[in-house]
């Protein structure tokens, strides 16, 4: 409003005063237009004003109506107070009078107790005379006293009857104890039973426990001695004889289980559960000592440590010969050495042994579990309470000759495995035609060795004693039986006759005129064969082995951890490595193979091509491609090599010979091709033959070998060009076109055979 | 802790953990105190798993074994290390403990298979059944207990006696914190003396503190991969030579008797 500043200036001239006057006149009218702008409201504001007049009185009424709530509200919470004081109260003294009233039942029952007590310890009536004890014992002594002395009367009666009942109390232990002991010499079932459910009621539930642990324990010693005295009574001709003691063995643990089975139920309902602990600590002692003796005489009687002596012995002498020979070595000592047939019957009771001990912990372990979850409710104690179990049953004398025992079992399958192959090996026998029979009968004895041992070993139920034993098989496999199958192969296809028909031939010969004995060489022929077989059959059977061992295992060991999983994985992957070594061996021997019964042969074929100009008329050509003479002769030659072997060796292997032959022939082939000089037509009469070849070698086996053809037919292709620009329809670096296996300088080479590619020609081409 | 735990996971694993990656040579404990000499992976280590395509074949497994007198801490040497764990109270192990250490050595993934064998004499054959193609041998013993010392040369014996390739040995004493760094010094000087007759590298570590067992494994890893890789570039080459020359026996020969010579050299 004040925006308008006058400048003396600007008034000086009428112009000046003019514009004053007009910014003044527009100020004006701003201040107009504001003024009326708040005349417009005034009529809204007065109305507003209005409406809070009328709503004036009402305010005042809220305001007395919250101020009697909140006096109201005031009144009830002391009111509220109060009658809960009172009720408090109240509750006190009910609470009171309530004790008061048990302390009165209780100083009645005192008396009546203390009665019952006399009249039932006259009458001997354990039961009642405990129960009334049992009913003292639940009272609060001290406070009964001093109600007793508050109430200032008969204070005298009830330290009498306290007294009495004490008395009576003791009396009854002595009496129930020497009672339960009378009892238990008498062997009388039902007075011990009788006397063990009167021990918690008299506040001796450990005591009862022990004493009665005490009692099942005499009961278990006897029954073992009785079952050990028959077992060593049992004649050796008894079905039963060879697994006798495995057969007590499994008798203790039965009868262990049955005592837990049958007296569980009383201990539960008269002790409470959760107190199976104790007797089962107390039963593995007794276990303990009873197995002991039956594993004890076990060991006497099948002179289980003799046994292991030897084959300890057995082992330094193996550890020692291993660095100079191998199965074949070692002859000394041989004739008092054990038998490892022997030793399969005491192999499998070890088993046996083992597995029910396992069997019986298990059962042990699944019993206080399920007791102490019932009768432990908090977490902590229950771990605690397992804790001890383990520890009890991991440092249980039963355990720890469990263990003893599977590391004998170890020991003795070790042997028992190493020397039966050895066995397997010396005996091992050739079918005389490999037709019949293309392995020797030891791969199979072997495998059979092999599956049984591991077998076994899953039988004892222990997966530390099946790994151990799956890692002396892999040992084995790998180091003695692989290294026989090496030394034969390392001998070599001796290569008297130009092929296996012949060695035939003459064997059959000989057998005729009744000389039975084949010749060395020819023998020696036939047992490389049948091993080169033998190690790929062997690779086969580890395959199946292990995928049915995987299976049997996971059956037989259920609840195995992931880290035990683990851990027999591992040692089941063993096998891969012998996989490998028999694998490496299959190869060793085809380049044996292939040194003395193929590249030999093969090379003087192959050579006939070069007797044979490829320089052709037409006449020759038409002459020629009606005989093929080269072609035909190398094919049958082929023919004949491959179908003598064909029946002597496993699919297998006859695919790597055809394929090892293949890569001769082709090898052998550009050879030949790149001694001689070709025209046009003989490059025809050359691709023609290249495909009967490959034909006929494709045909011979189940595998793709065309690949190894490629080079060859690539060459052909070279050959057989109209003209020497040809080649560049071929040569492309485009996809799809032929992926050459020749170099450029190569394929310039070979076109250099062509009499009628002329060399600048050839060198005009761009590759 | 449940991961750690699992060895089937360990192996399934991408990567190794941040402290299992290994990418330079770990030192010995003491340079006076083993034959391994190098300073590095071997040059053709480095080369071949430098290389974008690896002619290694699957991941690689080595196998070590933990050997021992009866309490002398085989069992908590490796849970300190794989579990990260020390229990006083001793428990016996039975028959063989099992445990997978995946590790990133160079970038290339390796595992390290840790068989824990108890020391009590009832549990000898399982354990031994171990003994065979284990790439590391370590015997342990009780710094504490001179007794266990006296029994390493015969532990050692066993072992070697079921292995055809030698493999890398260490001698560990156990529980360093219990001696004082004087009678330390003493028993170093034994155990040392006999590490250098036994051919072995000697550690001596604390399970309880964790002294030096990180840098044990460490070392560990690093010398089997670069033994491990270096016999298999061997056997690639050698069975090569064998489809080559067919009528010569002596690859598979030589492969036995094959020592790593990147191991053995200065």
């Amino acid at each position: 409003m004040m925006s308008i500043k006058l400048n003396p200036q600007e008034l000086r001239n009428s112009d000046g005063i003019q514009k004053v006057c007009e910014k003044i006149a527009s100020e004006e009218e701003n201040v107009e237009k504001q003024l009326e702008t708040l005349l417009a409201r005034q009529c809204h504001l007065e109305a507003k004003l209005r409406s809070v007049t009328k709503a004036l009185p009402n305010l005042q009424i809220v305001k007395t109506d919250a101020q009697q709530l909140s006096q109201m509200i005031a009144h009830t919470s002391t009111l509220a107070e109060n009658v809960s004081a009172k009720v408090r109260k109240l509750d006190d003294a009910r609470s009171r009078v309530s004790e008061c009233q048990q302390r009165v039942h209780d100083l009645l029952d005192l008396q009546l107790c203390s009665e019952g007590v006399k009249l039932a310890l006259q009458e001997e009536d354990y039961e009642k005379g405990a129960a009334h004890v049992h009913r003292f014992l639940s009272m609060d002594q001290t406070l009964l006293r001093q109600t007793a002395d508050d109430v200032q009367q008969d204070c005298t009666a009830v330290t009498n009857s306290f007294s009495l009942l004490h008395k009576a109390a003791e009396l009854l232990q002595t009496e129930v104890t020497s009672r339960f002991d009378e009892a238990v010499r008498a062997d009388d079932l039902a007075s011990v039973e009788r006397f063990f459910k009167i021990f918690p009621l008299l506040g001796l539930q450990d005591q009862g426990l022990s004493k009665f642990s005490i009692f099942l324990c005499s009961k278990l010693q006897e029954t073992a001695r009785k079952n050990l005295k028959s077992a060593l009574e049992t004649r050796s001709a008894d079905k039963r004889a060879s697994v006798i003691y495995a057969d007590t063995l499994t008798l203790l643990f039965e009868g262990i289980a049955r005592i837990i089975e049958i007296h569980q139920p009383l201990i539960e309902s008269y002790y409470g559960p959760g107190r199976l602990l104790t007797v089962v600590n107390a039963l593995q002692e007794e276990c303990d000592r009873q197995s002991k003796l039956v594993m004890n005489e076990f060991r006497k009687h099948r002179q289980l440590d003799s046994a292991l002596a030897q084959i300890a012995d057995w082992l330094r002498n193996a550890s020692s010969s291993a660095s100079s020979s191998n199965l074949s070595g070692a002859a000394t000592a041989q004739q008092n050495r054990t038998d490892p047939k022997n030793l399969d019957l005491l192999l499998g009771e070890l088993t046996i042994m083992h597995a029910r001990a396992e069997m019986y912990v298990r059962f042990i372990r699944r019993r206080v579990q399920n007791d102490v979850e019932v009768g432990v409710p908090a977490e902590i104690t229950r771990e605690l309470l397992m804790d001890k179990l383990e520890t009890m049953l991991r440092s249980s004398g039963l355990c720890h000759s469990m263990q003893a025992l599977l590391g004998n079992y170890l020991q003795l399958e070790h042997y028992f495995m190493a020397e039966s192959v050895k066995k397997a090996v010396s005996m091992d026998q050739l079918e005389d035609n490999l037709q019949i029979q293309q392995t020797s009968s030891m791969v199979d004895d072997v495998f059979f060795i092999v599956r049984k041992c591991i077998r076994r070993a899953i039988s004892s139920s222990s997966l530390d004693g099946v790994c151990a034993v799956l890692n002396n098989a892999c040992s084995l496999l790998e180091a003695d039986y692989c290294s026989v199958l090496r030394s034969q192969l390392r001998q070599g296809y001796m290569s008297g006759y130009l092929d296996l028909t012949q060695a035939y031939n003459a064997l059959q010969s000989s057998l005729q005129q009744g000389r039975l004995q084949a010749s060395d060489s020819e023998k020696a022929r036939l047992k490389f064969l049948a091993y080169l077989n033998n190690a790929d059959v062997s690779t086969e059977y580890i395959a199946t082995l292990r995928l049915s061992l995987g299976e049997e295992m996971a059956a037989a060991l259920p609840g195995m951890t992931d880290r035990d999983r683990a851990k027999l994985e591992s040692c089941l992957s063993g096998m891969g490595g012998v996989t490998a070594s028999l694998r490496a061996l299959v190869e060793y021997g085809m380049s044996q193979l292939s040194a003395s019964a193929i590249k030999p042969r093969v090379s003087p074929w192959v050579d006939a091509f070069l007797n044979v100009s490829h320089i052709l008329t037409e006449e020759e050509f038409s002459g020629y491609e009606a005989n093929e003479p080269f072609v035909r002769n190398l094919v049958a030659n082929l023919d004949s090599l491959l179908s003598s072997f064909k029946p002597s060796l496993t699919p297998t292997n006859y695919d790597t010979l055809v394929s090892i032959l293949a890569t001769e022939v082709t090898h052998q082939m550009e050879k030949v091709i790149a001694k001689s000089s070709f025209n046009r037509l003989g490059g025809l009469v050359l691709d023609k033959e290249v495909r009967v070849l490959v034909g006929y070698l494709t045909n011979a086996t189940s595998w793709s070998i065309r690949d190894k053809f490629a080079r060859l037919t690539q060459i052909a292709t070279v050959l057989n060009l109209e003209r020497a620009s040809e080649i560049s329809d071929y040569w492309s670096s485009e996809p799809g076109a032929i992926a050459w296996r020749l170099t450029s300088a190569e394929i310039r080479h070979f076109m250099t055979l062509r009499t009628d590619f002329r060399s600048e020609d050839i060198k005009r081409i761009k590759l | 802790m449940l991961e750690s735990r699992s060895a089937v996971l360990k192996l399934m694993q991408n990567q190794a953990c941040k402290d299992r990656c290994i990418d330079r040579f770990p030192p010995p404990f003491s340079r006076q105190f083993t034959p391994y000499r190098q300073h590095d992976f071997s040059s053709a280590v480095r080369e071949v798993c430098s290389s974008p395509r690896q002619p290694l074949s699957g991941l690689k497994i080595s196998k070590a074994i933990f050997l021992g007198d009866v309490a002398v801490g085989k069992t908590s040497l490796v849970n300190r290390y794989c579990h990260k764990v020390f229990d006083r109270n001793y428990k016996a192990t039975i028959g063989v403990d099992f445990e997978v250490e995946r590790f990133d050595i160079i970038k290339i993934p390796f595992n390290l298979q840790i068989w824990d064998t108890a020391g009590q004499e009832r549990f000898k054959c399982i354990a031994s059944s171990y003994y065979r193609g284990a790439q590391v041998v370590a015997v342990l013993f009780d710094l504490s207990n001179m007794y266990s010392l006296s029994h390493c040369a015969q532990w050692l014996e066993e072992a070697l006696a079921c292995n055809t390739l030698q493999p890398i040995i260490f001698l560990i004493g156990t529980k360093r914190d219990l001696l004082s760094s004087s009678a330390y010094k003493h028993v170093e000087e034994k155990a040392a003396c006999l590490a250098k007759q036994l051919g072995a590298e000697y550690w001596a570590v604390s399970s309880r503190t964790g002294d030096g067992v990180h840098e044990l494994f460490q070392r560990m890893a690093a010398l089997a991969f670069d033994m491990s890789v270096l016999r298999d570039l061997n056997t690639l080459n050698t069975t090569v030579s064998i489809g080559s020359q067919p009528l010569s026996v002596k690859p598979t020969q030589k492969k036995e008797n094959f020592k790593c010579n990147g191991l053995h050299c200065q």
